[in-house]
């Protein structure tokens, strides 16, 4: 896709200070129990209180953001709605199916189970906005967020005019203990500020929600270019390396003209091999992992085109997030983003400065 | 009949996650939809959930529910009419 998709607003509900505030003078918060929870903002700002008190936290977290995102860029009714979850509301999930047992599937409450749905926060948004054009959710795992990217490329591609796009999702103790089992956690304690010292079998988890308002034309608030972007499923490695030189050939480009990378190394050895295999086709281009800010989860990579679009536009890296990082770039006009979830699904996306010089 | 409808308004604040709520605002006879609480139809379906996990009492009739769940002091009567004597 050669097309040209803009950032003109964003926000984003995370574990560090993302939701108000300069992101370049926010400490950078951490935790030692290998579970990263979102510092959530005061909702009330944002939604009524005779909603608030009914919906769980995932769907306040996501309606907040997607609010926010749009005040961002002046924008109130998009012409589309396009999500990405791996999860959905796991609060909500997980009180259904409870209340399936405890209540022998009877007098069960109608409101979880509304809300667990995953195309509820689409729904809440399109309520809350009186919008009633184009709303999709995309729940595929760690293509989630990128599969609601891509959607809205080719929403504007079609003619549309700006796109609300965004990703959200939640962990619980629950949901923790369940994917501990299959060994997607540390079992040793972390601290997530010394994640990528401690390479061992799994990570952290995460959590968060980001939204993004996309536009077929720029201005001169927009954040960045999204210029590219493709997923590849289960690569080997010589497929990911291919995929990789391909993707940025199709763009006229070489990895000279990356100024840098941000990539989701998450200090778990069972795939630290992926990134290893990424140096390789990228050498001497630096290099900013960012699972320490958030910890893992499917949609994780919305998170990193946030970060990606700001820094494109301050022009600036927040420098006291990345202590384990010692040189940075001076400029910044091209930003390549690589990330795998737990090695299945992988994604690059491109991002470019909404005035970046020629190649 | 005192006892039940304190208890009842307990129950309902917690059902419906009604946060800056407290018992003794909630008035016996004041109308718990539209005015008074102003609760709204999925609050209606959390009530009628309420009645049938505490007191173990399916309202199977929508025009009957109306009626029931017009105040706590309905509520209340209701629950009672239908305890063994």
């Amino acid at each position: 896709m050669k097309g040209k998709y803009y950032i003109q607003g964003l926000a984003a509900i995370t574990p560090q200070h993302t939701f108000e505030g300069n992101l370049f003078s926010q400490p950078l918060v951490s935790t030692g129990s290998n579970v990263f929870a979102v510092t959530e903002p005061d909702y009330k700002t944002f939604i009524p209180a005779n909603s608030l008190r009914r919906i769980s936290r995932l769907l306040k977290m996501g309606l907040t953001t997607a609010l926010k995102c749009m005040q961002d860029s002046g924008l109130s009714v998009p012409d589309a709605i396009v999500t990405g979850t791996g999860k959905g509301s796991l609060q909500d999930t997980e009180r259904f199916l409870k209340d399936i047992r405890q209540y022998e599937e009877r007098a069960l409450n109608p409101t979880p189970f509304i809300q667990s749905t995953y195309n509820a926060v689409n729904g809440m948004i399109a309520v809350q906005q009186q919008v009633t054009t184009y709303n999709n959710t995309f729940v595929h795992r760690g293509f989630s967020f990128e599969s609601a990217l891509l959607d809205s490329m080719l929403l504007l591609e079609e003619g549309v005019s700006h796109t609300l796009t965004g990703a959200f999702d939640e962990i619980s103790a629950e949901h923790f203990y369940i994917k501990s089992r299959i060994g997607h956690w540390k079992k040793e304690m972390v601290n997530s500020a010394e994640l990528y010292n401690h390479l061992s079998p799994g990570t952290i988890s995460g959590e968060g929600a980001v939204f993004f308002t996309l536009t077929a034309a720029p201005t001169a608030q927009s954040y960045a270019r999204v210029a590219g972007l493709k997923m590849l499923y289960k690569p080997s490695l010589t497929a990911l390396t291919t995929g990789l030189a391909t993707f940025l050939s199709q763009y006229g480009l070489s990895a000279k003209d990356i100024d840098l990378v941000i990539t989701g190394r998450n200090g778990d050895n069972n795939f630290e091999h992926y990134y290893r295999q990424l140096d390789l086709g990228l050498p001497q281009v630096s290099q900013l992992p960012f699972k320490h800010l958030c910890g893992e989860y499917e949609t994780v990579g919305a998170f990193a085109l946030w970060l990606g679009a700001h820094m494109l536009k301050a022009q600036q890296v927040p420098q006291q997030w990345f202590p384990m990082v010692s040189q940075f770039p001076a400029t910044l006009n091209r930003i390549l983003i690589y990330n795998h979830f737990f090695g299945d699904q992988h994604t690059f996306i491109l991002l470019e400065r909404t005035a970046a010089p020629a190649v | 009949m005192e006892d039940l409808k304190q208890k009842l308004k307990v129950q309902i604040i917690e059902a419906l996650n009604l946060q800056d709520t407290r018992p003794e605002d909630i008035d016996d006879n004041a109308p718990l939809f539209g005015e008074g609480l102003g609760l709204d139809s999925i609050d209606s379906l959390e009530l009628m959930v309420l009645l049938e996990r505490h007191y173990q009492i399916k309202v199977e009739d929508p025009r009957e529910g109306r009626k029931i769940l017009q105040s706590v002091q309905s509520m209340a009567e209701f629950i009672q009419s239908k305890q063994p004597a």
